[in-house]
């Protein structure tokens, strides 16, 4: 900024030749004005550099109660500092210009000690003034950023999650941390050959539908998406926001997605298209946290658990909820669960003894294990 | 008017020569703004007076009150003032002849602004 300019507003020439004077040595320039309308018209055109104005009281035409009071009813005026010019005989004026929001008020003749004084102060006040708004206006600018990236989040994750993630506590989760999660795949049987024979249009407005229904059922049972990869998808439970009933949660968002999926199968089929849903549930410690490298990372989970999940789901036939042996063991008293057989998954050298879930356990049959997971249960 | 003040203040006029650090040039080109809006106003001021205006007299004679008191012109700013009250109260009787008064006193001011050498 250049050297700060003031307004000088007295009809008197004389007068406002003495201030611009008594200003320039203090390297402040000076604009002057004979009267109130003269004035605001002035600053309208240049409110931005004039930084204090110097206002007669006593005026022809626009007194300085007027003027004072138009620029204090100003926005964009307001916060300029008005220092009220008076003679002796108008001392009592002067206070009503102070409640009227005058900074200051200079009694002729003028003593440039004071004048100078009295300006400075009001230069540092304004200062600080525009300080503060420039503070507050980037502080807003960062809020707004701020908010603007949750809701950008929470179109990726769950929203506790987006919040979360905003967080002191969200940096050292992306950081990466060990604990127990339970992950599930899913993906479509009969998807590549749908994909094969029908339109693109086609094929997209089936996975539109899909993973619109599917991340409904996602973030209604606190799952957060990995990610969504065509006809795939990978959810886990537990993390970032810890759930205690995770491998539940997880079993029943999976149930769910077999009920909703097989309505949207059905409106599918009368279209010729024939698909099926298989799942695949595994729990376990795993690591997660940010995975990827700068400029694409993903909030993801490794560990054999993923592995598992990821098998069992490719193992699953349609409408098939696959779940490993410690999985089972957590849901036992929740859902009834028929045993497919050993499978022999790719990359791992023992078979896994793996259950498909059929339906949930009626509430007599309701009792043993688990007492945790039964009372949740029975409460929903 | 009961006490005239003096029409030139000269410890006024020593303390506005102090303020701008001695700038006598300074001085004298205010004095010289002074002349050409003092007779400008003191036009303003007849023009209303012989109008019997007492509204219209109101502007000239405050600003001839403020500047004459900045330069020490005490008798000529005390004067104005009663002109700008009268003015202010639409006392249109006696304001032709405070007017003249006013007149003399703005001829006496240049003369001894003139006789102290600061005026160029």
């Amino acid at each position: 900024m250049s050297e700060p300019v003031a307004l000088v507003v007295d009809d008197s020439a004389v007068n406002r030749m003495l201030l611009a004077r008594h200003l320039a040595a203090m390297g402040i320039s000076a604009r002057e004005a004979g009267d109130g309308r003269a004035a605001l018209a002035a600053l309208q055109m240049s409110s931005d550099d004039v930084a204090v104005v110097l206002l007669d009281v006593m005026m022809p035409e626009m007194d300085g109660y007027e003027t004072l009071a138009a620029i204090k009813s100003d926005e964009s005026l307001r916060q300029l500092p008005v220092i009220m010019i008076s003679g002796v005989d108008e001392l009592e004026s002067v206070a009503r210009c102070i409640e009227l929001g005058a900074a200051d008020y200079l009694s002729k003749p003028f003593d440039p000690v004071i004048l100078a004084a009295r300006v400075r102060a009001s230069l540092a006040d304004k200062r600080l003034r525009d300080l503060e708004a420039a503070h507050a206006a980037a502080q807003a600018e960062l809020l707004q950023t701020i908010e603007r990236q949750k809701a950008e989040l929470s179109r990726f994750l769950s929203p506790q999650v987006a919040a979360l993630v905003s967080t002191p506590e969200g940096e050292q989760l992306l950081a990466g941390h060990r604990r127990q999660a339970t992950a599930v795949f899913s993906d479509l049987r009969g998807f590549t050959a749908f994909s094969d024979s029908a339109e693109p249009e086609e094929v997209l407005g089936v996975l539109r539908e899909y993973h619109a229904a599917m991340g409904e059922l996602i973030v209604e049972h606190g799952g957060t998406l990995e990610h969504f990869a065509g006809d795939g998808m990978m959810v886990f439970f537990n993390d970032p926001v810890l759930q205690e009933d995770h491998v539940e949660r997880a079993v029943r968002m999976a149930m769910a997605m077999r009920e909703r999926f097989a309505i949207l199968a059905a409106g599918w089929s009368k279209l010729g298209f024939e698909l099926g849903l298989g799942i695949g549930i595994a729990t376990g410690y795993a690591t997660l946290g940010r995975i990827g490298f700068e400029g694409r990372y993903d909030y993801g989970m490794v560990g054999t658990a993923v592995i598992v999940a990821s098998r069992l789901s490719s193992a699953a036939e349609a409408d098939q909820i696959l779940l490993n042996p410690r999985t089972h063991a957590a849901v036992e008293a929740l859902v009834v669960a028929e045993p497919v057989g050993e499978l022999q998954l790719k990359g791992f050298a023992r078979p896994i003894p793996a259950v498909n879930v059929v339906g949930y356990k009626s509430p007599g049959e309701r009792v043993d294990s688990a007492p945790q997971l039964a009372t949740t249960a029975a409460d929903s | 008017m009961s006490e005239q003040p003096p029409v030139l203040d000269e410890q006024v006029l020593d303390a506005l020569r102090d303020s701008v650090g001695g700038d006598d040039a300074f001085v004298a080109d205010l004095v010289a703004t002074y002349f050409a809006e003092g007779a400008q106003h003191m036009v303003e001021m007849e023009v209303a007076a012989a109008a019997g205006d007492a509204a219209a007299i109101v502007r000239p004679a405050h600003s001839m009150k403020s500047s004459s008191a900045a330069l020490g012109a005490a008798r000529m700013s005390s004067i104005s003032r009663d002109i700008e009250f009268a003015g202010r109260e639409s006392r249109s009787e006696g304001l032709s002849a405070s007017v003249d008064e006013a007149r003399a006193t703005w001829e006496a001011t240049i003369a001894q602004l003139r006789e102290r050498g600061v005026a160029k």
